[in-house]
């Protein structure tokens, strides 16, 4: 079996190790979020069995796995593309926790980017802190001229954070940071933290019939539950990747994230890329700003003069074989204040989380995959990834007045629970670490959640903590 | 005097220019407020009722729509409001829970739910076969504890249906009314049945109308009368279909009044893009039916439609098993 390579430093291990001790929640009291916990559950190998790989992806994956861990440049070497506008110069700086492929770690990278030379002349946004989660940020509506903003003209797209200014690679290319003071003073920022992919070729497998099924058979439920599915808008069928859903396709999923991230132009989204309100302007990108590289556009493309096979794919191809057949989480023993819970706990906890109806959007599995051309482990294949794949309507506490695709500004998928136990920074923001806040931020005005959450909180003290140790076991 | 025309000059040059502060130019954005909507309810007018539009005020939750009032048990109120109308025609109406103060009752809520009919994607009637479905699809995580029943409550026939979780040791009575062609369910929760059977008794204080029963409803009377799939061709005299501009792929339900002439008066949607909801009122404005009558009266009717992706399909007959 495929493993990854140790992702991180002995300093890393060690927050992550002081992380898995309990955490309480300052608004509740009582029972305790065993946190993300630090075992070697063995995250982040492929789904793949060696043995039984007709058709050899199992070198696809570790070449994409290769390649999720380049660093990135502006230009003088063999990565060349990034900027002139992004968040981070490497995949797995992102997507790390606990495994590459995974969610933020608990030291931010981001927050060394000016110091260590990845972005020398730029401020660091006050959003990003030493300890803090990994972020993007997006601007949901423009900015008027005057500094106003306009709520009648909606924005929503990625405002990276960083720009190659200073950069001994970016040559003349000076850009200014978007104004993040300003926004947050209006209140008109808000914040992504990276999705992690664990398990993505298993959803990806899912045909849409599965997925319509599982719909129709939970529509029926006393909690006022009623999600439905974000669609592609050219064929109408069931997209299912990213927070709201919005991404068809792994492939896409790279593709758009190589780009808007990272700045990197590629054979899906072939043009470097301003930020919206460039686009909005008319203005774009200023001359000297294009074509860093100096290899022309797009930056990523095939490599047909390349040996062996998977090296004659391009980075986003890559990219998404990687993410297609890493493995689900596995779950695992859940340590409380340095003492192991009980396999009855957990038990009792999987039981309860389905009948006060936090299942009822956090499926189990929303089904099996269809026959897979790719791997025979991807075909025919449960999908344990505690989600229904649909968008629900979450309340004014988690709207965030971003809409993609049909998801409008308060609806988001069902985030997969699948890895939870493993994971620091929760909600689509990385606003809490803790599983009790996370919860109650489900209920607001608005949310289809309330009713489960009121449940949640009418459960005794003892049934709490099985489900929180349940879910640390995911 | 010339103090005040320096004020008039002051006034004149601060309107000229200062930016033309049309609608959405805000130097904030609100907190708590969802600006970007997805698909939405929506309604021709601001003034003839929607079941969404009930209200918790001075301890009383009250839905014009529906013709209910019911006095909240002391110390009980409403945290938040529900979702939106979802597009199988499914409603929240209100989501009570006790307040600190509130002993005894301190692990119950109530929650006020309607399912609009005419668009429910299970194979049910009326209120009483919408709760039969209900036990005999009751998962595996609960019990039957109170199999399917008339009772009488507030002075009206409704079903009652009661299941608990051994494990969350939680128990749910649901009780279930027809009105307007939508069944009114009320869930009551709690992890002590006696405080159920105590708030269920404190629901004979709710007023209802006259025609709410468990396999009645139908309107009629001071509200129209409602009936399923109206708009068929022999109800109608002329017929436009929207015009869509947009590629979208949701189902929209629509629920429409027609007045006594056969023209539509009033247009609910429960689940709609704007750009959707502008079409289908365009569209709608030009129907024309034959008056309904009854016994030689002409009456207003209400009736669904169900425009765009036709929703997902009748769940299956087989109880849904979600044991992990």
């Amino acid at each position: 079996m495929i493993k990854t390579k140790p992702a991180s430093l002995l300093a890393v291990a060690a927050v992550i190790a002081g992380l898995a001790l309990a955490q309480t929640s300052a608004n509740f009291g009582g029972p305790n979020d065993p946190g993300a916990q630090s075992a070697n559950r063995g995250t982040g190998v492929t789904i793949i069995n060696p043995a039984n790989d007709p058709n050899g992806f199992t070198a696809f994956f570790q070449d994409g796995l290769d390649r999720f861990q380049e660093i990135e440049t502006v230009s003088n070497s063999a990565n060349v593309g990034l900027g002139p506008r992004f968040n981070s110069n490497q995949c797995s700086s992102c997507h790390a926790q606990p495994a590459i492929g995974g969610s933020g770690v608990a030291v931010n990278p981001q927050f060394r980017f000016v110091q260590n030379g990845v972005a020398p002349s730029n401020t660091m946004p006050s959003f990003i802190t030493a300890n803090g989660p990994t972020r993007e940020a997006r601007f949901p509506f423009f900015f008027n001229s005057n500094g106003g903003v306009n709520t009648s003209a909606p924005n929503g797209g990625v405002e990276d954070l960083f720009t190659v200014t200073g950069r001994p690679d970016a040559g003349t290319c000076n850009l200014a940071q978007p104004n993040f003071a300003e926004a947050e003073a209006a209140n008109n920022v808000i914040f992504r933290i990276p999705t992690p992919v664990f398990g993505a070729g298993l959803i990806e497998n899912l045909d849409d019939s599965t997925l319509l099924k599982n719909q129709a058979a939970n529509l029926q439920n006393n909690f006022g539950i009623a999600g439905t599915f974000n669609r592609n808008g050219n064929d109408g069928t069931i997209t299912r990747f990213g927070w709201k859903a919005q991404n068809k396709s792994l492939h896409i999923f790279a593709g758009e994230a190589y780009n808007v991230e990272m700045g990197i132009s590629n054979e899906l989204f072939p043009q470097d890329r301003p930020l919206p309100e460039e686009d909005q302007l008319g203005t774009g990108l200023p001359a000297n700003c294009m074509n860093l590289g100096g290899i022309g556009y797009p930056e990523d493309t095939s490599n047909p003069n390349l040996t062996p096979n998977a090296a004659v794919l391009d980075d986003v191809s890559a990219f998404a074989n990687f993410m297609r057949f890493l493995a689900p989480p596995p779950t695992g023993g859940v340590v409380l204040n340095g003492v192991p819970v009980s396999a009855q706990s957990i038990s009792t906890g999987k039981s309860v989380f389905s009948s006060i109806g936090c299942a009822t959007c956090h499926n189990p599995s929303p089904g099996t995959t269809q026959v897979s051309d790719f791997v025979p482990a991807l075909s025919n294949a449960p999908v344990p990834a505690f989600s229904d794949l649909e968008i629900h309507n979450m309340g004014t506490g988690l709207a965030d007045n971003v809409s993609q695709g049909s998801a409008g500004g308060d609806q988001f998928r069902t985030a997969p629970l699948w890895g939870l136990g493993q994971r620091i920074f929760l909600l689509h923001d990385g606003r809490t670490t803790n599983l009790v806040n996370a919860i109650q931020a489900h209920a607001s005005h608005g949310s289809e959640a309330t009713n489960v959450v009121q449940n949640f909180f009418n459960l005794s003290p003892n049934l709490h903590q099985d489900v929180l140790n349940f879910l640390r076991s995911l | 005097m010339r103090f005040r025309f320096l004020c008039f000059l002051i006034v004149l040059v601060s309107s000229v220019s200062s930016p033309v502060r049309g609608q959405g130019v805000q130097n904030k954005v609100p907190s708590g407020v969802i600006l970007i909507k997805g698909a939405w309810s929506s309604a021709s007018d601001s003034v003839t009722p929607v079941p969404e539009g009930g209200s918790v005020a001075n301890d009383l939750f009250s839905d014009q729509y529906f013709g209910i009032t019911y006095p909240l048990p002391p110390g009980w109120a409403e945290k938040y409001k529900g979702p939106p109308p979802s597009d199988s025609g499914r409603y929240v109406l209100a989501q009570l829970s006790p307040g600190e103060a509130s002993r005894g009752f301190d692990r119950a809520s109530i929650s006020i739910a309607a399912q609009d009919m005419f668009f429910t994607p299970v194979p049910a009637a009326n209120p009483t076969e919408l709760i039969n479905y209900m036990r005999d699809h009751l998962q595996a995580d609960y019990k039957v504890e109170v199999p399917p029943r008339q009772i009488k409550m507030a002075d009206r026939s409704f079903t009652l249906f009661g299941y608990w979780s051994p494990v969350a040791q939680l128990h749910w009575y649901v009780v279930a009314i027809q009105i307007r062609c939508h069944t009114v369910q009320i869930v009551l929760t709690n992890s002590d049945t006696k405080l159920l059977e105590g708030l269920m008794q404190g629901m004979n204080k709710m007023k209802l109308p006259s025609q709410a029963s468990s396999t009645g409803g139908a309107g009629g009377g001071a509200v129209p009368v409602c009936i399923k799939d109206f708009a068929r061709d022999e109800n109608m005299i002329a017929r436009v279909n929207p015009v869509f501009n947009e590629h979208r792929f949701n189902p929209v339900p629509v629920r429409i009044i027609i007045d006594k002439e056969g023209k539509v008066k009033h247009i609910h949607f429960l689940s709609a893009f704007t750009d959707q909801a502008k079409a289908i009122t365009d569209a709608l404005g030009q129907w024309r039916f034959k008056p309904y009558r009854r016994d030689g009266q002409p009456f207003e009717v209400e009736t669904g439609i169900l425009f765009g992706r036709p929703p997902p399909p009748t769940a299956p007959l087989a109880t849904v098993n979600r044991r992990f």
